[in-house]
């Protein structure tokens, strides 16, 4: 009934009421009308021959007349707006407009962007938080399928079979969390220690903090979960730091009772300089093999802007031994930076630890990242790698080179 | 999917929505295709009545595209309605809305409202350039300069860099009006071309000259030229203004390269502050040097040979008479290897100084230390464009400083073709004499201007120009 309404209501008003406006009638009437009006408009759909010619402007008419009603709401609303009510109106007419804006945002969300100093600055921001609404959104549309199927499952199953005979109680999580702990603990006494040096905080921008933070926690969960734990440094951790807050924001309570151990000293002051060894990609220096009496650190910094030698500089200050991965030796490197987010890391350093197995350890660098394992010469993958390029570009890297040696003299010779 | 070339009836819309393959967007694909199509606007008309049939309502998004659709044939009654439409129907809009109507509007007899809806958008946001652009040609189309140069000044306030076209259509409605005001704000322009390196375009360049000789009783005339090498006009004999900083400029560019670019946001990450006192004393002591190579740089320029016969050809070449060398490497190059073979390196030694950075370090920063330090005759030897060392510098004023202190100081070696097979001689490009920028004495102005619009490379400076001289 209601939707016969509606659509009612939409007939009169794209063809009857210029037609009740020329005759002068009142907007009070139109409901008396209506079945009238109604008639009136039935008998103009059959008198429109196929051959006439179509109203072009009906539309405008409709957007015209639509509104009358809408306008005194709008009216009645008081003027003067406040700043935020005023961003969330162009937010508003932004997502109208079919750009990538969020459907909800908070005050805070809100304050965030309009101290973006820039417009591009402000697209991004607000694409950000587009993407991460679509994606929960997603997110909790798979879980609600997930349970539906399992709940299906689950009552498939009740009525199948009753009871099960084990002679384990099924508390998997609890105990499974006791073992670790108690890995864990065990490591804090005799296992070697991993440094994450948290100074890079002014590097950083706040996303990038809450980035490093959450690749640490994925990291101290798989340190956590490992056979043998590493005993994790945070040093160089000061307690009114972004990094702090962002913890506690993931672990909770949890937060002072991981077994690791936090200190705003830095790692020169607990450990001997010439144990020391700074991880990072810009070293000269390559990795052979994994030192059991080292002590490695690992800089906690996410840097999106690509900021060269920034860790190698503090190692340098220091007068630290630096060493890198030997990506290039064992892998046939296709893109990408060299340098790994700190979970990747994790798992390649306890890897090595347990088995000293380079080919294994480097499985966890992204395969996006590299073509292949370096089994053959290099050359020899250089020109497999080459073959791949000319397949998937319709050049060989010669020519290529030669095309870029050429564009590059040419330049010179025009200056 | 391509538009119709005919308004089509609700039935026809529905049929043609049914058989895409995603409807729910239908028609903001449909509309889409008709702005690259320039379709008629009057099957997109057809295509909204469908619309506002079946829904009763038209989504925002549709009306936008619509009025992209009329702006880009420059419908500008159906652009009015459209203004009436989405004033009544939104309390405010979005910026593309906002601009497309102001550009639409900005064409009709009612430009005023387009001006009223810049200002509303300088409510919300910094108004884009093309919204001022249409505003700016509208007050000058009707004669309302003053208007138009307020909004200019506006522009600039607000940070943004004034398009090309808004400072040729202010030379094009100024045309032949007598005003000393007016001809001062142009002048402004032309000095903010100057400040800011900007070179015109060859059709800006012909509304530069059309307005000059233009100016009643100004008697100016300009002609089109070529600067002979030694910066001397052919046309007036005047002389340009000659590539080099001024004295403040200069060490004004000294102290921020040693700030930004080896010192930065840490020492440490270039440079260690051991290793650059080491060389800031090795460099004081031995001061002032003539040509100072980046010896790194310069022994790859043929790949076939050994790098240090390269770098020995360079240094030959270079060091004769009293010329004054410095050759700056890195600690790898004096390990006896296969590329660096001690002899040569050792005979080098006799005939330039040299400094061996550690392997780590950054030698460019070096380089340009010790140019900048040697003082103004100095010149430096590198292919390298130095592009992340100018990005170093924090503000853009020492950037367009350093730009044009390495026009002027830097030699970049090419092999002559010719010699190629026999001899590796280098070429010494002829570091330009005179300041490629707009520049006036009064009664001259000089204006060098590309010749195609787009086609010039950033470190390229164009060698035409414009001559204009007042007749007295």
């Amino acid at each position: 009934m209601q939707s016969a309404n509606v659509l009612l209501k939409k007939i009169i008003r794209c063809s009857v009421l210029p037609f009740a406006a020329q005759h002068g009638m009142n907007k009070d009437l139109f409901p008396l009308s209506r079945t009238l009006s109604l008639s009136v408009c039935l008998k103009q759909d059959n008198s429109c021959s196929p051959s006439e010619k179509i109203d072009l402007d009906a539309w405008k008419k409709v957007m015209k007349s639509g509104l009358q009603e809408e306008v005194s709401e709008t009216v009645s609303e008081p003027k003067e707006l406040s700043a935020l009510a005023a961003a969330r109106e162009i937010l508003e007419m932004w997502r109208l407009a079919g750009r990538s804006v969020p459907e909800n945002m908070s005050d805070e969300q809100l304050k965030t962007f309009m101290e973006c100093p820039s417009k591009s600055a402000k697209k991004k921001y607000l694409k950000y938080l587009y993407l991460k609404e679509l994606h929960k959104k997603n997110d909790k549309k798979k879980m609600e399928e997930k349970r539906e199927r399992k709940l299906a499952t689950q009552e498939q199953a009740s009525e199948t079979d009753k009871t099960k005979n084990t002679s384990f109680v099924c508390l998997w999580a609890s105990s499974m969390d006791r073992a670790y702990s108690w890995r864990a603990a065990q490591s804090m006494v005799f296992g070697q220690p991993l440094v994450f040096d948290m100074s890079y905080e002014n590097d950083m921008s706040v996303r990038e903090v809450a980035n490093a933070v959450r690749q640490l926690v994925l990291s101290e969960s798989s340190n956590r979960r490992s056979v043998d734990p590493f005993h994790i440094h945070f040093c160089n951790l000061k307690d009114d730091s972004l990094y702090r807050k962002e913890f506690v924001k993931h672990y909770r309570e949890a937060w002072d009772k991981l077994l690791i151990t936090v200190t705003d000293q830095c790692y020169t002051e607990i450990f001997p300089k010439d144990k020391l060894i700074y991880l990072t990609a810009d070293s000269p220096k390559v990795m052979k093999t994994f030192d059991h009496d080292k002590v490695y650190i690992i800089g906690s910094m996410v840097d999106k802007s690509i900021k060269t030698g920034v860790s190698l500089a503090r190692a340098k200050r220091l007068g630290l031994e630096t060493a890198a991965l030997p990506l290039e030796k064992y892998l046939l490197w296709n893109s990408g930076a060299k340098n790994l987010t700190l979970d990747q890391m994790m798992h390649i350093l306890l890897t090595l630890k347990d088995t000293g197995d380079w080919k294994k350890a480097l499985e966890f660098v992204p395969k996006r990242k590299y073509c292949g394992f370096v089994s053959r010469p290099v050359h020899e993958l250089k020109k497999t790698l080459n073959l791949i390029n000319t397949l998937k570009l319709g050049k060989t890297q010669q020519e290529v080179q030669k095309q870029f040696a050429k564009n590059y003299s040419k330049k010179l010779t025009q200056k | 999917i391509q538009p119709p070339e005919k308004p089509l009836k609700s039935e026809e819309w529905n049929r043609l929505r049914e058989n895409f393959q995603s409807p729910e967007v239908f028609e903001e694909v449909m509309l889409n295709s008709m702005i690259k199509n320039n379709s008629p606007i009057d099957v997109a008309k057809s295509l909204l009545t469908q619309v506002a049939q079946s829904n009763g309502d038209i989504a925002y998004n549709l009306l936008v595209k619509y009025l992209a659709l009329c702006v880009q044939q420059g419908q500008t009654a159906e652009i009015q309605d459209m203004y009436d439409i989405m004033k009544i129907r939104f309390k405010t809009l979005e910026s593309g809305a906002y601009s497309l109507l102001i550009k639409g509007l900005s064409n009709s007899d009612q430009w005023k409202i387009a001006l009223s809806l810049l200002e509303e958008v300088k409510k919300i946001m910094i108004p884009s350039r093309t919204c001022y652009e249409s505003c700016i040609k509208a007050a000058g189309r009707h004669q309302e300069m003053s208007l138009a140069f307020e909004l200019y000044h506006e522009m600039l306030s607000k940070d943004l860099m004034p398009t090309l076209d808004i400072l040729k259509a202010l030379f094009d409605f100024s045309r032949g009006m007598k005003d000393a005001e007016l001809q001062k704000e142009l002048f402004g322009i032309l000095l903010h071309l100057r400040e800011n390196q900007i070179y015109p375009h060859k059709t800006f360049m012909r509304s530069i000259k059309l307005w000059f000789e233009s100016i009643p009783g100004g008697n100016w005339r300009g002609h089109l030229t070529n600067i002979k090498d030694s910066g001397q006009c052919p046309v007036c004999s005047h002389q340009l203004e000659d590539s080099d900083l001024t004295e403040e400029e200069y060490n004004n560019l000294r102290e921020r390269i040693i700030k930004d670019v080896i010192h930065g946001t840490d020492t440490f990450r270039k440079t260690s502050p051991q290793e650059f006192e080491a060389f800031q004393t090795f460099v004081e002591n031995r001061l002032p040097f003539d040509i100072v190579i980046d010896g790194l740089n310069v022994s790859h320029i043929k790949l076939k040979k050994m790098q240090c016969e390269n770098l020995f050809d360079a240094v030959n070449y270079l060091a004769k008479g009293n010329t004054r060398v410095l050759v700056l490497g890195r600690k790898h190059m004096l390990s006896n290897s296969s590329n660096w073979r001690r002899e040569i390196m050792k005979e080098m030694q006799n005939k330039a100084d040299f400094f061996f950075a550690e392997n780590i370090s950054e030698d460019d920063a070096f380089l340009l230390y010790a140019t900048l330090q040697s003082g103004k005759h100095c010149k430096f030897v590198t292919r390298d464009f130095l592009r992340d060392h100018k990005a170093c510098l924090t503000d853009s004023l020492t950037r367009h400083l350093f730009r044009k202190w390495q026009r002027g100081h830097q030699i970049v070696n090419i092999l002559c073709k010719a010699e190629k097979m026999f001899l590796s001689v280098l070429t010494q490009q002829p570091a330009f004499r005179y300041d490629c920028v707009v520049q006036t004495t009064g009664d001259t102005w000089h204006i060098p201007y590309k010749d195609i619009f787009e086609e010039k490379y950033s470190y390229q400076v164009p060698r035409k120009w414009l001559c204009i001289q007042r007749k007295l």
